[in-house]
């Protein structure tokens, strides 16, 4: 969080806003000394019900979506590290993410790293019953932990892991909240060794210049 | 010592009849848009869950009126031939089979026995934001309690970010 509390000094000027959502069951109390260390002076949204995760079918932190001035999504989901901290783990550089979010701050639908709407499109698409249903899982095992029956919200934890295989936020907020050996027999690095390693975990971001089609309109 | 039998058996295919008829009586847990009701009096039903018109209004916001089942300006139509899947009245009052609702507007709907919750996940409606491109909006709190709204910041570049403490 600091690391982008420097990204937004620089940038703020340029009509640009940051929303960070934190992703915790338990809120404030997780989510909070975070914050408040970082003190940022953008925004910074507590999402206890992981509402942002379902809305946009996101399925691990930290994820980025770039929204322009007319409420539009033109980069969709994606791993956005503001620093290399994790780079022993992720293999990312974080600068080639951020030297594409300030050419789009600088150039907007003009910028090589804006997507064509067919490319969204085929990025945000989600007809997956099973992923719908997993949210819904997920919902009701929060639900139930946060009335005290922790016990009885592990099946319906396991039940979204097993609709939605793909989504982190499912095994890791899950396994935060109770003993992931004893109650889910497993950890979180079993789990990433069986997915296939760390390149899994966080797919690098798709930084490709695209051609942009807009570019090549006829000119005026 | 038979009548006895006899007298049990009868009373139990009765009490058979009278659930296959009715269902049972049941306290629900309904969380809706992601928001818990307690409702006292419910009826389950072979994987149904009828409640009053009153406690649909209560948990979910959606009323009955003559055009569908209605939020505000949003209206589901029940169509005709189907109305006995989702209304009925008995005991006075009108009951409203809402796990059959959900199906209709492909909303996802779990359930947890024990606890007799059931949660409504996002209806078609709802999911219809990514298809169209357009971000999809919410309404959270910062950590002092002051709700914000993704949509505050139209007109600005947004960078929308998720992270977790975990």
């Amino acid at each position: 969080m600091p690391g982008w509390q420097a990204i937004y000094q620089q940038l703020k000027d340029k009509n640009f806003e940051i929303v960070s959502v934190a992703q915790d069951t338990n809120g404030v109390k997780d989510a909070g000394p975070w914050i408040t260390a970082a003190n940022p002076t953008y925004i910074a949204l507590i999402d206890e019900k992981h509402l942002v995760s379902k809305l946009y079918n996101m399925v691990n932190v930290p994820t980025g979506v770039w929204i322009d001035e007319q409420g539009k999504i033109v980069r969709p989901n994606e791993v956005a590290f503001v620093d290399d901290r994790f780079k022993n783990f992720s293999g990312l550089d974080s600068a080639p993410y951020l030297n594409a979010l300030r050419n789009w701050i600088e150039k907007g639908d003009k910028s090589v790293y804006t997507m064509s709407e067919e490319r969204l499109r085929e990025k945000l698409a989600v007809n997956d019953l099973n992923v719908i249903l997993a949210a819904a899982e997920f919902g009701l095992g929060e639900h139930l932990y946060k009335s005290g029956h922790l016990k009885e919200a592990i099946p319906h934890f396991k039940e979204a892991q097993r609709l939605n295989p793909k989504s982190w936020n499912y095994k890791r907020q899950a396994y935060a909240l109770s003993d992931a050996k004893s109650d889910y027999g497993t950890t979180f690095m079993d789990e990433v060794e069986k997915a296939g390693g760390s390149k899994v975990y966080y797919p690098p971001p798709d930084l490709k210049p695209a051609a942009a089609p807009k570019d090549k309109k006829p000119q005026e | 010592m038979k009548w006895r039998i006899s007298t049990g058996i009868l009373s139990l295919f009765l009490l058979v009849a009278c659930v296959s008829a009715r269902g049972e009586e049941t306290h629900a847990t309904i969380i809706y848009d992601d928001h818990a009701t307690e409702i006292s009096t419910a009826n389950k039903d072979r994987g149904q869950l009828w409640v009053t018109t009153v406690d649909l209004k209560r948990a979910t916001g959606f009323e009955l009126k003559p055009q569908g089942v209605c939020r505000n300006e949003l209206c589901f139509p029940v169509p005709k031939p189907r109305q006995q899947e989702f209304v009925r009245k008995s005991t006075g009052k009108t009951w409203f089979n809402v796990v059959a609702f959900a199906l209709l507007v492909h909303q996802p709907v779990v359930h947890d026995e024990a606890l007799a919750t059931w949660y409504f996940g996002l209806r078609s409606d709802q999911r219809q934001g990514l298809s169209s491109l357009e971000a999809p909006d919410f309404t959270l709190p910062d950590m002092s309690g002051k709700l914000h709204s993704l949509s505050e910041s139209r007109g600005k570049k947004v960078l929308l970010l998720t992270w977790a403490s975990w």
